[in-house]
């Protein structure tokens, strides 16, 4: 509270009276900064408080939220190994529960456990029956029908083939899910758009 | 923010029937769940295409046996400047025509285009009410890469037909079923 008043003689017997002390003259007294009033106080022109529409917000984000509801799929949510890259095609359908077999470009794996060696069928140089992949298939049947002994099995199995595997590997992965007991075979593939015009 | 007004109030020292909604919760409500389905959303759709193994199934001791006329099947082979269509019935060919294969294209039209036109012409399955489809066997050399297979399959499957089913509902299936030849 220093000021130009603070130097002067107070002879009254306030005890604090050196440190309060009527106020004296102010810098920029003169100056009258009615501009920045009325700005603040939004008296005659606009005012810096204004008020936000929060509406189209708010249907802009309801909006959103309806469709990534509506798109929210968890058939996308299968597995896919991560060495593998899927061919693309159009005309395709949606994906099934149903043992998946993958082949990249090492290794033969049902359900992520190890069923056989893609060098070794290449290296054979002819189609093959590929015995440890016939074995868990057939494992898997049975358990399968142990825990359905009146249904009718359906044979499905979903092959997720690399797409630069050799067609000699995929016709002996396919040949011997057949043995195992699983004839109807899918390949699974990314989806692609079908071309306008 | 947001306010309901029921016109005027509050007089007579009344509470007043003007009240604002706080839409901030709600805003953050709407944000949370738009990042939380961001997040959780699959942008890649995986997919699949049916292929058969054509295993017969065992015989029925208590039903006689009949002699059929084999069907007609699509054997397709793939060479590597074209593919080759030949329709057989049991051994005897029936129809052989060729297509140009475009080079370094994995999307085959004008395959499919052909294909289309060849079943209408062959196609032994074609009324809406039968059940079954026709067959077509695919040819491949064994170094050819899985992604050339898929785009054979994807030409395959692209002429579809009605198939009527028991709840009284129609489908669109593809004409052919794939199998791999064996030899």
């Amino acid at each position: 509270m220093s000021g130009v008043g603070a130097t002067r003689q107070h002879k009254h017997n306030d005890p604090h009276a050196h440190v309060i002390h009527q106020p004296g003259r102010r810098l920029m007294h003169a100056v009258p900064l009615h501009f920045v009033w009325r700005k603040v106080a939004g008296h005659g022109n606009r005012g810096v408080n204004a008020n936000l529409n929060l509406t189209a917000f708010i249907d802009f984000l309801i909006t959103i939220v309806v469709f990534l509801l509506m798109s929210f799929s968890a058939s996308g949510e299968i597995g896919v190994d991560k060495n593998i890259v899927l061919p693309q095609a159009e005309n395709v359908e949606s994906v099934i529960e149903a043992p998946m077999v993958a082949v990249n470009g090492n290794q033969v794996l049902v359900d992520g456990q190890l069923a056989g060696s893609v060098r070794a069928i290449e290296d054979m140089g002819r189609m093959q029956k590929i015995d440890e992949l016939f074995d868990l298939l057939k494992r898997k049947r049975e358990l399968w029908k142990s825990f359905h002994p009146n249904k009718p099995f359906p044979g499905v199995a979903i092959l997720q083939v690399d797409e630069n595997v050799p067609s000699l590997v995929v016709k002996s992965v396919f040949q011997t899910a057949a043995y195992a007991g699983y004839p109807n075979i899918s390949f699974m593939v990314k989806k692609r758009g079908k071309p306008t015009g | 923010m947001g306010g309901v007004d029921v016109g005027e109030g509050g007089g007579g020292g009344r509470r007043a029937t003007n009240a604002d909604i706080n839409m901030i919760p709600f805003i953050d409500l709407l944000m949370v769940t738009i990042s939380f389905l961001l997040i959780t959303a699959v942008w890649v759709t995986f997919s699949r295409m049916n292929a058969n193994a054509q295993i017969p199934g065992p015989p029925n001791p208590d039903k006689e046996v009949e002699p059929q006329t084999p069907e007609k099947i699509l054997h397709l082979h793939i060479h590597e400047s074209n593919f080759n269509l030949v329709w057989k019935q049991g051994s005897t060919v029936v129809s052989e025509s060729t297509v140009g294969k475009p080079q370094g294209d994995v999307i085959y039209s004008e395959l499919a285009k052909k294909l289309g036109e060849e079943w209408k012409v062959h196609g032994g399955h074609q009324d809406k009410s039968d059940k079954k489809i026709d067959q077509a066997v695919l040819h491949a050399d064994n170094r050819m890469p899985f992604k050339e297979v898929i785009s054979v399959l994807d030409a395959l499957y692209d002429t579809q037909r009605d198939m009527a089913f028991p709840d009284g509902s129609t489908k669109k299936v593809p004409v052919f079923n794939m199998t791999f030849s064996v030899r």
